[in-house]
């Protein structure tokens, strides 16, 4: 069967090399499923450019035009911004990114990395290298909040001191002044939940630093992708990303789609997730024999769909993928997994395996990721 | 100081109060995943599982004051209200209740928002009840400040420099002022009636 699938990506404004590669994907994916499968998926393509309003208005144009089912959505603001019209609409949104939990909507499935995927092995390798005085910086907005919030929860549990947090406006240039408390504080590492160009500017700023013989101070970053690394240049050399897929996981098939769809020509968890996302509502949509979204989401998660990224299993209740944890290091422009989990982990999007609950009920085991040699 | 509200439930338990198999189990099932032990139950209560329980979530629609093992507002957990009719009769027995938090059958997805809330109101309202009744404790000392301020002015102290003798003490001993007045009286019937 036909099915119009919406992709509301922001390719224009502050995140916009985000949007790009996750738009990529899924174009790349609908262009692949039609030539594997003969599945017809027209892709119905919405740009809101980072402008929260543009975002309720697509949306609801989409779903109005009879699209049921979106990718996309980039930050959690926009993705919060299309729920209420999901909800009357009875749209499903298939969201592809890291997020910060707390979060389990019925409109909603959420296949990037929850918090559980990414803070909590972060916030281990940093106690496990010794770093013993943290500085958190974020974007001013819900992902920036929550992630720094649980980030000093579990950096505090571990003995890491923090020593200093600053938010800075989405799309502003982040301000030297940052450094100067750093410094001032003895950090000797940083939290970046940074995103666009208040990342780029924070990360070329600390390397100029450093070269001017400051003290370096080890970057981590929950969001930091090959979407946008590019932009940085040698700035992110030694920067340690979480996330759930990075371009040394990717098959010879996906860097293939990435050469022609992405503009960067790089495969990035964004650019991978949105394929995903796209190779799961197809098999479910087939599967279902409708585009009805709770049919839909009912087959998708009833059989696992086995995608670019492996096996997805979706968990029917909180709607959220199981994903492989994965910390990689940036250097010249690539990463390089240095740790990793064994086996995908079920999201955890309430944190709830963070303390101790009673025996055999938590849903969540920790699990320690193996390191590469 | 600021608390920050409870956000994890992991351990707790919970009794659901629903006559529908099916809201039972959706809720049932969204515990789990919060590691919550949820326990679904129709209008046979025990009385003793119940104040057992870390929460009760119970349908407003249908629940009365006879099956619920406490005197009205007087529950010893978080309460969570879930709404279906939306008639004016049964959100005012749930709030004579005291339910500490609603949450709509339509919007169970926001189940942990509910619980938060339940939690920080219910933690609130039990800091109240603290505070009211140590108002009242020391409302009733009223007299044994009378008394101490008068056996202050015995060496011929006015009485507001008795009384100010009389906050010093508690300060010092950092207490309130009516405990400092009982303890005064009481050490002064210790040391035989002399003033000190």
């Amino acid at each position: 069967m036909e099915l119009r699938l919406g992709l509301v990506f922001s390719t224009t404004g502050s995140y916009a090399a985000l949007g790009q590669s996750a738009l990529a994907g899924a174009l790349g994916a609908i262009e692949t499923i039609g030539e594997r499968n003969g599945d017809l998926i027209t892709p119905v393509i919405a740009d809101p450019g980072g402008d929260l309003a543009a975002y309720e208005r697509m949306t609801r144009e989409l779903l109005e035009s009879g699209v049921r089912h979106i990718v996309g959505a980039i930050t959690s603001w926009s993705r919060k911004e299309m729920i209420p019209l999901l909800e009357r609409y009875g749209g499903l949104l298939w969201y592809p990114c890291p997020y910060e939990g707390f979060e389990s909507n019925d409109h909603v499935v959420y296949l990037g990395a929850s918090p559980n995927h990414h803070v909590i092995p972060a916030m281990d390798w940093i106690a496990a290298q010794g770093f013993r005085r943290a500085f958190l910086v974020g974007s001013n907005y819900v992902w920036g909040w929550e992630t720094l919030r649980l980030a000093r929860e579990c950096l505090t549990a571990r003995g890491v001191e923090v020593v200093g947090e600053r938010h800075v406006p989405l799309g502003v240039i982040s301000p030297s002044r940052i450094f100067e408390e750093m410094g001032d504080q003895n950090a000797d590492c940083v939290i970046d939940s940074l995103i666009g160009p208040s990342n780029t500017s924070f990360l070329q700023g600390l390397a100029a630093r450093n070269m001017a013989g400051a003290q370096p101070v080890q970057v981590v970053s929950f969001n930091q992708t090959e979407a946008d690394l590019d932009e940085i240049g040698p700035a992110a050399n030694g920067l340690l990303s979480a996330g759930s897929f990075f371009e040394p996981n990717a098959s010879d098939m996906l860097r293939d789609v990435a050469r022609r769809h992405a503009p960067n020509q790089r495969v990035s968890s964004f650019f991978a997730t949105s394929f995903a996302a796209v190779e799961i509502i197809s098999a479910a949509v087939r599967r279902a024999g409708t585009d009805d979204p709770s049919t839909v989401f009912r087959a998708a998660a009833e059989t696992p769909v086995v995608t670019a990224m492996g096996a997805m299993p979706i968990d029917p209740v909180l709607r959220h993928t199981m994903l492989t944890p994965r910390l990689s290091i940036a250097r010249n422009g690539s990463f390089e997994v240095v740790q990793y989990a064994e086996a995908p982990i079920a999201a955890d999007p309430y944190m709830t395996s963070q303390t101790a609950g009673f025996p055999g009920s938590n849903p969540v085991p920790r699990r320690e990721l193996r390191v590469v040699k | 100081m600021i608390r920050a509200p409870v956000h994890n439930f992991s351990g707790q338990t919970a009794i659901v109060v629903h006559r529908s198999p099916e809201i039972g189990l959706r809720i049932k099932e969204r515990c789990h995943r919060l590691g919550i032990r949820a326990r679904v139950r129709s209008e046979d209560l025990d009385a003793q599982e119940v104040r057992n329980a870390d929460m009760v979530i119970l349908d407003i629609d249908t629940a009365d004051d006879g099956i619920l093992p406490w005197e009205r507002a007087t529950a010893p957990m978080p309460l969570i209200g879930l709404i279906g009719s939306e008639s004016p009769g049964r959100l005012a027995w749930a709030l004579a209740q005291e339910v500490d938090a609603f949450l709509p059958l339509t919007g169970l997805g926001n189940l942990f928002s509910a619980m938060v809330i339940a939690h920080e109101v219910f933690a609130r309202k039990a800091e109240r009840r603290a505070r009211e009744a140590e108002l009242a404790r020391r409302g009733n000392l009223r007299l044994e400040v009378i008394r101490a301020v008068l056996a202050l002015m015995e060496h011929g102290r006015d009485e507001a420099l008795a009384l100010k003798q009389l906050r010093t003490m508690a300060m010092v001993e950092q207490i309130s002022l009516e405990d400092a007045a009982v303890r005064l009286l009481t050490e002064r019937r210790i040391a035989g009636g002399r003033a000190i």
